[in-house]
C-alpha cells in the first residue's frame, strides 16, 4: 500500500529544480533586485549568501525567464581548471569548441570580448564562485571589464569566512544582492507552497503553526536544511503509516516525529 | 528506511534531558513553597518550641505514671468516696503545675501545651481562672531570636502572657525602655493586671523619670488599693527604690 507520506517526501528532495522554485517576498525580491541589477551598466554582479539560501535555485530561474530576451549562460558547476573555465567561456562567446589539446590566449580572449562592445551583451552566472582562486577571478574581472560579458558571481563561504569573502569581491563588484535565510512567515509560506503544488492539501494542512515554529527553530530557515528535515519528518510518518499506523496522527505531525527527525539529522543531540 | 527503533529510544532520552529543568524548576518551586510556608509559621512554631514541647510532653507522661501507684496507694489507704478522691487528685495537679511555672528552664521559650481531655475537665473544675494550658515561661534566656518570636506571636495573638512575659524578661536583662513599652502593651489589652503595672512604673524609675512614675503609682493606688502597690510606692517616696 502506497503511503500518503512518500509524495510529500518527495516534494522535499533536495534540489535546483526550476518547477520547483516558490515564489515568496524574499525570493521574489532578490529575483526582481537581481534582474534590475542585470539591466544596468554593470560589470560585475554579487549574489551572496550561506548555503541554502536558494542563489543557485534564483541564478537558474533568472536563466529560465530571461534566456530567450538576453544571452544568458549558467555555469552551474566550477571548471576543474583555468583551461577548461576558458575552454567553457570561449565556447559560449565563439559558438565554437576548441580541441582539448589548444590552450585558450587570454589576451586575445580579452581583445575579442572589446571588440564584442556595443555588438552583443553576455551575461555569465558563475554558481559556485567561492571555488575559483584569486588568479582565475582577476582574470574574469579583467574580461567584465570589456563591458561586452557581465558575470553574476555567486558565492558562499561558512561562518567566519563571510565577511572576508565578502570584503574580497566587493572591492571588485559593483553591485551586491545578498540571499539571507527565510523568516519563519516566509518559511510556513515556502513548504505550505510546496505542498500545495503537489496537491497535498492534508498534509499542508496537518503541518500547524506551533509546528512551524519548530521547524524554523531547527532550521533557522535554511531552505536547504528545511528540505532535509521535511524530507525526513515524512520519511518517519511514512514509516509509522505503513508499519505502526497507531503512531501517526493524519490531522497533525506530531512534535515527537518533528523532534526525531531533528535528532536524526544532528539539528539536536541527547 | 532507516531502523526507527533506536531513534525512538534517543528521542525518549531526548524527551527526559529536555524535561529535566522543568522537572527541576518544578521541585525548586516546591521546595520555594515549602520554605515560604514554613518561615511564615515560623513565629508559631520553632524547633526550640517543639523540641520543649516534647520534653515537656514526655515528663506529663511520666509524671501521669507515676500518679498511678499513688492513686491506688491512696484507694488502698483510706476508705475514700470518689469526690474527696477528686479533690485529692486536683491539689496534686495544682502543685505539679505551680512547680512547673517556678521551675527555671533556660532552654525553653514559650509553648503552649494542649491538654490531654481528662486533664482538661479536671483543671476546668479546678478553677476558672487557670487557662486551659499551661504556660512555660522563659526566665534565663540569651537567644535573642526566641524574644523576636515572642514578639511576633503577640502581634498575631494579643496574648498577654506574652507581653507580660516580655515585659518581666526585659526588665530582668536591665533593659528598661523594652520593658517599660511590653507593660504598657500588657496594659493595653488587660489594664487590671498588676504587675505589669508595676513593671511599667519600675521601668519608669530606672529610666530616671521619676514623678511621672510617682504620679501613675499614687492614681493607681487610689483605684486599686493594692498592697504590693502601696508598698512600692512607699519604697519610691522615701528613696528607697
Amino acid at each position: 500500500m502506497k503511503s500518503r507520506y512518500e509524495a510529500a517526501k518527495q516534494v522535499f528532495v533536495d534540489s535546483v529544480d526550476i518547477e520547483d522554485y516558490i515564489d515568496l517576498d524574499a525570493s521574489v525580491a532578490a529575483y526582481k533586485q537581481l534582474e534590475y541589477s542585470l539591466e544596468k551598466p554593470l560589470k560585475m554582479i554579487l549574489l551572496f549568501g550561506r548555503p541554502g539560501t536558494g542563489k543557485s535555485i534564483l541564478l537558474n530561474r533568472i536563466q529560465e525567464k530571461l534566456k530567450h530576451q538576453k544571452e544568458i549562460h549558467y555555469f552551474d558547476t566550477p571548471a576543474v581548471n583555468e583551461k577548461e573555465f576558458f575552454h567553457k567561456l570561449f565556447k559560449v562567446l565563439t559558438q565554437k569548441d576548441l580541441p582539448s589539446n589548444t590552450e585558450v590566449n587570454f589576451s586575445a580572449l580579452v581583445e575579442f570580448c572589446q571588440n564584442l562592445r556595443g555588438k552583443r551583451e553576455i551575461i555569465i552566472l558563475l554558481d559556485e564562485a567561492q571555488m575559483y582562486g584569486t588568479e582565475m577571478m582577476e582574470k574574469i574581472r579583467l574580461l567584465s571589464d570589456s563591458r561586452a560579458v557581465k558575470f553574476v558571481v555567486s558565492l558562499h563561504k561558512t561562518d567566519d569566512e563571510d565577511l572576508i569573502a565578502k570584503e574580497h569581491f566587493q572591492s571588485r563588484i559593483w553591485e551586491v544582492i545578498e540571499l539571507k535565510n527565510a523568516t519563519k512567515e516566509d518559511q510556513t509560506a515556502y513548504i505550505h507552497k510546496k505542498l500545495l503544488k503537489k496537491n497535498l492539501f492534508e498534509i499542508a494542512n496537518s503541518i500547524k503553526a506551533k509546528d512551524m515554529k519548530l521547524i524554523h527553530k531547527f532550521t533557522k530557515g535554511n531552505y536547504r536544511e528545511c528540505n532535509k528535515l521535511l524530507f525526513t519528518i515524512f520519511e518517519i510518518c511514512e514509516y509509522y503509516d505503513k508499519n505502526e499506523p497507531a503512531k501517526v496522527n493524519y490531522a497533525h505531525i506530531h512534535h515527537r516525529i518533528i523532534e526525531m527527525s531533528a535528532l536524526k539529522l544532528g539539528y539536536i543531540h541527547v | 528506511m532507516y531502523d526507527i527503533k533506536p531513534l525512538e529510544e534517543e528521542w525518549k532520552k531526548y524527551r527526559k534531558k529536555k524535561r529535566k529543568p522543568l522537572y527541576l524548576a518544578g521541585a525548586g518551586f516546591i521546595v520555594f513553597l515549602v520554605l515560604i510556608l514554613f518561615f511564615s509559621n515560623s513565629d508559631k512554631i520553632t524547633f526550640k518550641a517543639l523540641s520543649s514541647y516534647f520534653k515537656t510532653l514526655k515528663n506529663t507522661i511520666a509524671n501521669n505514671e507515676d500518679e498511678i501507684p499513688k492513686r491506688s496507694a491512696l484507694e488502698t489507704g483510706f476508705v475514700m468516696n470518689a469526690p474527696l478522691m477528686r479533690v485529692e487528685m486536683e491539689k496534686q495537679m495544682i502543685e505539679e503545675t505551680e512547680t512547673e511555672n517556678t521551675e527555671e528552664s533556660p532552654g525553653n521559650i514559650l509553648v503552649d501545651i494542649p491538654i490531654l481531655d481528662g486533664q482538661e475537665d479536671t483543671r476546668s473544675n479546678i478553677s476558672k481562672h487557670r487557662r486551659s494550658k499551661v504556660h512555660l515561661d522563659i526566665i534565663k534566656t540569651t537567644n535573642v531570636t526566641a524574644y523576636k518570636d515572642v514578639e511576633k506571636r503577640f502581634k498575631q495573638s494579643h496574648d498577654i502572657d506574652d507581653s507580660l512575659f516580655l515585659a518581666r524578661s526585659y526588665y530582668k536583662k536591665g533593659n528598661y525602655k523594652k520593658s517599660e513599652y511590653w507593660a504598657l502593651q500588657t496594659n493595653k489589652v488587660n489594664p487590671n493586671i498588676e504587675e505589669s503595672m508595676l513593671i511599667f512604673v519600675k521601668s519608669k524609675m530606672k529610666l530616671g523619670r521619676k514623678n511621672e512614675a510617682r504620679n501613675i503609682l499614687r492614681h493607681y493606688v487610689k483605684s486599686s488599693n493594692s498592697q504590693e502597690a502601696k508598698k512600692l510606692l512607699y519604697r519610691i517616696e522615701n528613696g528607697k527604690f
